[in-house]
């Protein structure tokens, strides 16, 4: 892997009114056609099935969630490490039974294909204790790439909160998770809890009957990366904060908390892993000291994109977030617009998860106030997926604009809106 | 003696364009007075400056900016420098700031052989550990040895030197809970851990108070204090 498989590049307005502290600069990284040079990193995947009673009422739900494994399983690549999880208030290992990971080739994707039917829906449900086993199981190999799918159809009702919490941080950093719940039972905050905390998605699946082909993308999804854990790292003055740094496309994730400490003046932000052609942009804020007008231009922060390897950090891409203090109004009060369009995007996703929640304590004003924002922002920024799932959700007045929640609302509707909010568009060109 | 660039300010920094410490953008060298001081960084020769105050490394700026770049000719320097503290608590922690200390306790080593599970010679008590003090801040602090395969770096990164090679990549977790305390998890440590001497189970959520001393490893003592 080298440095010409991404780049990095940087959109913001770098002139400053006088004593403004505040630098806000858009990072676009994009990774070129083929990344991660000829040797791939090893690669481990993990589907963890809800096998929980629930499961079979109806059975459906079990029988097209069998088809969905072996739909995923069949788009495992030769020589990929695999296992499938049976999950309840326990945490079986089901293929293979003894705890190891298949190296996935004809005979073993068709024997863990054989073994599905023998998937049985009984007990409760401890997701935690489904993570941890998908850890432990992980970790019998060094592969480099790791990837889980979790599905689910109901809450995490056989553990405790904090027991869910501290196998999600036991778990962070060793592989990704992909969470799917099917039917309307399950709670989108709790799978969201896993799926941030793990760099993955989060959706629902309303009809078991679309388990099959969500599977089998993310599988596909999953075997096209190449480059492990790579990493954006900030570098910025003494005396400078970070505000907030955020990947805001594809999808809105606040990853301030995520910092690992370098230096006092260096951190990395993890970003998960990379697959050919894929591009993401990143919100960085930070509050400077502020410089005199006319005085030298200030770099308020450096952001890389490092990969370590055993030789030690390796720098990708790199770009300059600047500074610069004008008493020029004409310069200074100009607004970056990818900066203004992902300002945007944010306080979409905000509102809309204000708006559900408001709505779910009953409270209707505070949520058609929330909701009406967030049709006005969506509608701007041609979200078109937002706009469309927000109409399910209320009625907008075509003549006054005003915005009314529907007297009926499908729970699914609703939790499809909530799982999808952090989604975000790009600037229209 | 190479020339240092001219920061505006006076910092001395590795990087030519930005200043390594304040960021402000730097005037070029002029190229009559030392020809070498137009080379990119990492072909001039290294200047060795004082060491970092605070994790001993030597130098290749003032505040040890340059951690990373140095771990390619040192490899103790990267580890060195997670043992700093995290963002916003650059000043000195206040009293009744949770805070893990962290040091190598001979009387939990002796245990550890008397127990038989290591040999002394095989893995000797270190001669020097620089006591190092971490903030408990965030949610959670993950305690072990970075794993370089798996670009894994816990919180409290105990790789050393010195290395206790007895620690497990992911040994414990700090967990901070709702009342602002802190507990400890050993989520499957290879070779365990223990709270003030007593050992810990497997999944077991242990509260912590100040004066706490988790031992993990061979010979590595994490002492809370505040709270």
């Amino acid at each position: 892997m080298s440095a010409a498989d991404f780049s990095v590049e940087i959109d913001q307005n770098e002139f400053l009114p006088a004593g403004a502290r505040e630098v806000n600069a858009i990072v676009t990284v994009t990774s070129a056609d083929s990344v991660g040079g000829k040797q791939p990193a090893g690669a481990a995947e993990i589907i963890i099935v809800d096998c929980s009673g629930s499961m079979a009422a109806p059975i459906t739900k079990l029988i097209q969630a069998r088809e969905a494994t072996a739909a995923a399983i069949h788009a495992i690549r030769d020589g990929v490490a695999f296992a499938v999880i049976a999950g309840s208030n326990v945490a079986t290992p089901f293929y293979p039974a003894d705890g190891s990971l298949a190296v996935a080739s004809a005979a073993t994707r068709d024997a863990a294909k054989g073994q599905l039917r023998r998937l049985r829906a009984t007990g409760g449900t401890a997701i935690g204790q489904w993570l941890q086993l998908a850890r432990s199981l992980f970790e019998t190999r060094d592969d480099g790439l790791r990837h889980a799918i979790l599905l689910t159809d109901g809450r995490n009702e056989h553990e405790s909160a904090d027991d869910l919490t501290a196998a999600i941080a036991w778990c962070e950093g060793v592989f990704r998770c992909d969470c799917r719940g099917v039917g309307t039972d399950w709670k989108v905050d709790e799978l969201r809890q896993i799926s941030t905390a793990l760099l993955g998605t989060v959706d629902i699946v309303p009809d078991p009957a679309g388990l099959a082909a969500d599977f089998q993308a993310m599988m596909q999804e999953s075997m096209a990366k190449q480059v492990a854990d790579v990493a954006l790292q900030v570098w910025t003055p003494q005396h400078a904060t970070i505000r907030f740094v955020k990947q805001v496309a594809p999808t809105v994730e606040d990853l301030t908390a995520r910092r690992t400490q370098l230096t006092p003046q260096k951190g990395d932000y993890p970003t998960g892993a990379w697959g050919p052609s894929e591009s993401r942009d990143y919100h960085v804020c930070i509050e400077v000291q502020p410089g005199s007008v006319g005085g030298p231009e200030m770099l308020a922060a450096r952001v890389s994109l490092v990969y370590t390897t055993p030789d030690g950090p390796h720098t990708l891409g790199q770009g300059n977030v600047r500074a610069i203090w004008t008493d020029d109004e004409a310069l200074s009060t100009k607004i970056s617009r990818q900066v203004a369009h992902y300002t945007g995007q944010a306080e979409l996703a905000q509102v809309i998860q204000e708006g559900l929640e408001a709505r779910s304590h009953g409270d209707t004003s505070a949520a058609e106030d929330k909701f009406g924002r967030a049709v006005e922002i969506a509608n701007e920024s041609g979200n078109v997926d937002a706009a469309g799932l927000l109409s399910k959700i209320v009625d907008v007045d075509p003549g006054t604009g005003v915005v009314r929640l529907k007297a009926k609302v499908a729970d699914a509707d609703a939790m499809k809106l909530d799982t999808q909010s952090t989604k975000t568009v790009r600037v229209k060109k | 003696m190479a020339p240092v660039p001219a920061c505006p300010e006076g910092h001395e920094s590795v990087a030519t364009d930005y200043c390594d410490v304040c960021g402000m953008r730097m005037e070029a060298p002029d190229l009559g007075a030392n020809a070498s001081a137009a080379s990119p960084p990492s072909d001039s020769p290294v200047q060795v400056l004082a060491p970092c105050p605070r994790c001993g490394t030597p130098g290749l700026s003032r505040f040890c900016e340059s951690c990373g770049l140095a771990a390619e000719s040192q490899p103790a320097a990267r580890s060195v420098a997670t043992h700093q503290a995290p963002p916003g608590t650059s000043e000195a922690p206040t009293d009744d700031a949770w805070t893990a200390v962290i040091s190598a306790s001979r009387a939990y080593y002796e245990t550890v052989l008397a127990g038989g599970d290591i040999d002394e010679n095989q893995v000797p008590f270190p001669n020097e550990y620089p006591e190092c003090r971490i903030p408990l801040t965030g949610n959670k602090l993950r305690i072990g040895r970075r794993s370089v395969s798996r670009e894994v770096t816990p919180e409290i990164d105990l790789t050393g030197p010195p290395a206790d090679p007895a620690i497990s990549r992911l040994h414990a977790v700090l967990v901070a809970q709702p009342d602002g305390s802190w507990a400890v998890i050993d989520p499957g440590s290879e070779n365990g851990t223990a709270v003030n001497g007593a050992e810990v189970a497997i999944g077991e959520v242990v509260p912590l108070r100040a004066g706490d001393v988790i031992c993990v490893g061979a010979w590595t003592a994490i002492t809370i204090v505040g709270g």
